[in-house]
């Protein structure tokens, strides 16, 4: 009666017939040929820089324009919107919910159905069985197993001479709490992909951030929001190696008439929210530096030189000036270059609104005007992605506990039973228990954690001759 | 780097080395097998808290959650892969895949100590790291690796105990080939594509050479018993790295739109972990399908730990950027 516990697949039970044409699209089959493909192309993907991320010019810079063209031409350089893509993705669609609704989702029903009754006989045949004497009535030795599996967390259903017990039954739920989770999440993304826009703007400090040069192609239903966003201030805090920590903006929302609706600071990491529109600090700059040379107010574009700021100033033929700031607050730096110097020499450095001589010219540095990078979203679909992440993530969850089901049957012993004459085992004052379980997901570990209980009950008892778990 | 910082890095480095010598020698000799599987599982226990303390003093020492550059995701992959294995080792008696995780454990120290000297300092982080989302979004990425990781091992074994020599080494090339194609890839300036050649090319072909050999049996080695026991350790630890895969990348979809409004960005990094995790969703439902043998499963779990391997390190060694660029160092 042996039975060394292997772990039996049985085949699936195939669907009712008349649905044979469904069963195609709801097939598992399927669904591991659409994720093995799906993979493939995100891989592709993945690999090749994206032209929607990262611009042409880098897939030119990584493959020569050549290949780049081939590359662009096959729909590699920008393979999520690519039909194939889209038809993958549709496809895993039909097939999830196909496959849920026939398959996954009646699970749940499950959970309700009290495990049925086992015979002795059935119970032998279970994957991991086990038999073993114990001393005492039948019923006592059920009410010892019981309570050995609920220590073990088990939910027990006791009925006089047999119990059934269940662990981990929340675990069968995993597969349709997961794709209630991912069919979820397709229906947020495509209600944001209709009604939402985003973009990006660089807005010089006390200018305006609007949303009319929003990516809203997309945009079936909804409009653009009429209010704007003013950029009170801006600045930049630094390490004390002068690399950046944090960038900050102080926002004001503003509406039509110039009424000021909320005001907030953002940061990375920290941004704002209004009328269902997130904006956020994505990157800073400085633009313009203000200088006057004797009143004569001159604006200079600034580009960035590693850690500075420089702006450039041609005097004459041989001369020029070159201007570097670091930031709002510290002093503007003058230099001069002329072809015969080596370097350019530092002429002066000026406080934020201090001025110097130069021979007749009055030099003032005036202010440098920020630039602060504004990334702005608005995505109605995102509660919903929301939720399905807590579905998927639930349901990715409960798919590691393993379901695990122990049936347990007893009996008087009698004299056919090989009992080996412990005391308190023979004769009428033993009972025979049958136990036996399974466990998709854990036989082995099912097997040792049942055995180890069994030999703990059967420290007094014993388990009859040749019985192994 | 503090002293206690460096003594706990060193100890746990060397425990990890010595359990593999350990583990090794307790499959070597017969009579004190026992006694030696024991030795090794303390010598990591002793590695595995050695190394808990490191990390913890290194975050002490920076101020900061430590985990920021590849050097410490390494101590942490490392950490993972010792723990991980220590849990496992309780549900399953797998002492004996001990080497192995000791192997993967010591190979991390091993290309972690190889790194240059700037990616073992404690470096300030750049503003779109400075986050708590940083310490919610990668500790369960890099314990998810280290469990696909275990479960790549214990598939290797699968194939051992069934007999299917040819298979397994067919597999192991491709490993190799894989972690040499890394290795050349951070510490020398041999050309990318070339690279991503051996790495793709040399998975492909592994896989494949693995796929065609598996009706090739030996025998003589096969194992049923513990065939059967490494295929439901390999799946065991999927499913806890899984759910561990699933909430690193929802957490980082969280992150990015926090930061810049967007949670889903096709940036490299995010797809291969997103490649990552529909192998895996292939495999378990490969597994629900009840078709596949055990020994394909086996290779499945190959080709996982290959993926695994491409996102987690293959990435930025072979060439590759993105935002996610905190592995480069070149
Ligand atoms: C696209 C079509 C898909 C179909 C037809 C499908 C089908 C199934 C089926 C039939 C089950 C078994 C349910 C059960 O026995 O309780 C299942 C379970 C599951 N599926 Fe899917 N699935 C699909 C996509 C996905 C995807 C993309 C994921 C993402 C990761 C996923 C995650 C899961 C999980 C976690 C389980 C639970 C596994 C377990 O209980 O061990 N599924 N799926």
């Amino acid at each position: 009666m042996t039975t060394a516990p292997t772990l039996s697949r049985p085949a699936q039970t195939s669907p009712p017939p008349g649905r044979s044409r469904l069963a195609i699209l709801a097939s598992v089959r399927l669904t591991v040929l659409l994720l093995a493909l799906i993979a493939a192309v995100v891989l592709i993907g993945a690999w090749c820089p994206q032209e929607a991320q990262v611009g042409q010019q880098k897939v030119i810079d990584m493959f020569g324009p050549d290949v780049a063209l081939e590359l662009s031409r096959w729909g590699v350089t920008d393979i999520f919107h690519t039909p194939l893509f889209l038809l993958l993705i549709g496809f895993l669609t039909v097939n999830m919910v196909a496959c849920s609704v026939q398959r996954v989702f009646p699970r749940a029903r499950l959970l309700k159905q009290p495990m049925p009754l086992l015979s002795e006989r059935e119970i032998s045949r279970l994957t991991v069985n086990s038999e073993l004497a114990l001393p005492g009535a039948p019923h006592t030795g059920i009410a010892r197993l019981a309570q050995g599996l609920k220590r073990c967390g088990y939910q027990v259903r006791v009925e006089t001479d047999a119990l059934t017990a269940e662990w981990g039954k929340l675990g069968r739920l995993a597969g349709t709490v997961t794709h209630i989770g991912l069919l979820t999440l397709l229906a947020g993304v495509t209600v944001s992909s209709w009604t939402g826009f985003s973009g990006f703007q660089a807005v010089p400090l006390h200018g305006k951030l609007t949303f009319g040069q929003s990516e809203h192609s997309k945009l079936w239903i909804g409009r653009l929001p009429d209010w704007s966003v003013r950029v009170d201030a801006t600045r930049r805090e630094d390490y004390e190696s002068g690399d950046p920590k944090q960038w900050y903006s102080d926002l004001s929302v503003v509406d039509s008439q110039g009424r000021v609706l909320k005001r907030q600071e953002i940061s990375v990491n920290n941004p704002l929210s209004y009328g269902g529109v997130d904006i956020y600090q994505s990157s800073w700059g400085l633009d313009q530096l203000v200088v006057s040379f004797n009143e004569h107010v001159r604006h200079l574009d600034l580009r960035q030189m590693g850690k500075v700021y420089a702006a450039f100033l041609p005097l004459d033929e041989e001369t020029m000036f070159i201007f570097s700031v670091h930031d709002q607050v510290k002093p503007l730096r003058l230099f001069a270059k002329r072809p015969d110097w080596g370097a350019p020499r530092l002429l002066a450095e000026i406080p934020p609104g201090k001025s110097i001589k130069l021979g007749s010219v009055n030099l003032t540095y005036r202010e440098v005007v920020p630039v602060t990078g504004l990334q702005y979203k608005s995505d109605p679909g995102f509660p919903a992605v929301i939720a399905a992440f807590v579905f998927i993530i639930a349901g990715a969850m409960l798919a590691a506990v393993p379901h695990r089901q122990v049936w347990a049957h007893a009996r008087i012993a009698n004299k056919d039973d090989a009992l080996t004459g412990t005391a308190g085992t023979s004769g009428e004052n033993a009972c025979i228990l049958a136990v036996g379980g399974r466990s998709a997901k854990a036989g082995r570990a099912f097997e040792k954690s049942l055995s180890s209980l069994l030999a703990k009950l059967s420290g007094d008892g014993q388990t009859l001759a040749g019985e192994t778990i | 780097m503090s002293e206690l910082q460096l003594a706990m890095t060193n100890t746990a480095g060397i425990s990890s080395v010595m359990s593999f010598w350990v583990f090794v020698g307790s499959n070597a000799f017969r009579r004190p097998r026992e006694l030696m599987l024991k030795l090794g599982l303390v010598v990591m226990v002793v590695g595995f808290l050695a190394l808990t303390v490191a990390i913890g003093a290194r975050g002490v020492d920076a101020g900061r959650f430590p985990l920021a550059n590849l050097y410490e995701s390494l101590l942490w992959f490392a950490w993972a892969v010792m723990g991980g294995f220590l849990i496992m080792q309780r549900l399953y008696p797998i002492l004996h895949l001990g080497w192995l995780a000791s192997l993967a454990a010591a190979t991390m120290f091993l290309y972690g100590s190889w790194l240059p000297a700037s990616q073992h300092e404690i470096s300030p982080l750049v503003p779109a790291l400075v986050s708590y989302w940083r310490q919610i979004h990668v500790p369960p990425l890099i314990c998810s690796y280290a469990m696909f990781f275990l479960a790549g091992l214990s598939g290797l074994m699968q194939l051992w105990e069934a007999g299917r020599v040819r298979s397994l080494a067919w597999s192991l090339g491709s490993l190799m080939l894989g972690c040499t194609a890394i290795a050349l890839g951070t510490f020398t300036s041999v050309d990318t594509f070339v690279l991503q050649a051996m790495f793709v090319g040399g998975s492909i072909a592994g896989l494949t050479g693995a796929l065609l050999n598996l009706k090739q049996v030996m025998r003589t080695r096969v194992n049923a018993e513990r065939a059967e026991l490494y295929d439901e350790v390999a799946y065991r630890a999927i499913m806890i790295g899984f759910p561990l895969l699933t909430i690193g990348i929802i957490t980082g979809g969280l992150w990015a739109n926090h930061a810049w409004g967007t949670y889903w960005s096709w940036d490299p990094k995010e797809s291969m972990a997103l490649v990552t995790w529909l192998s895996y969703a292939a495999y378990i439902h490969l597994r629900i399908h009840r078709e596949c043998s055990a020994e394909k499963l086996s290779l499945v779990t190959v080709a996982g730990m290959l993926l695994t391997l491409l996102t987690y390190l293959g990435f930025n060694s072979l060439g590759f950027g993105g935002l996610h660029s905190y592995g480069r160092f070149k």
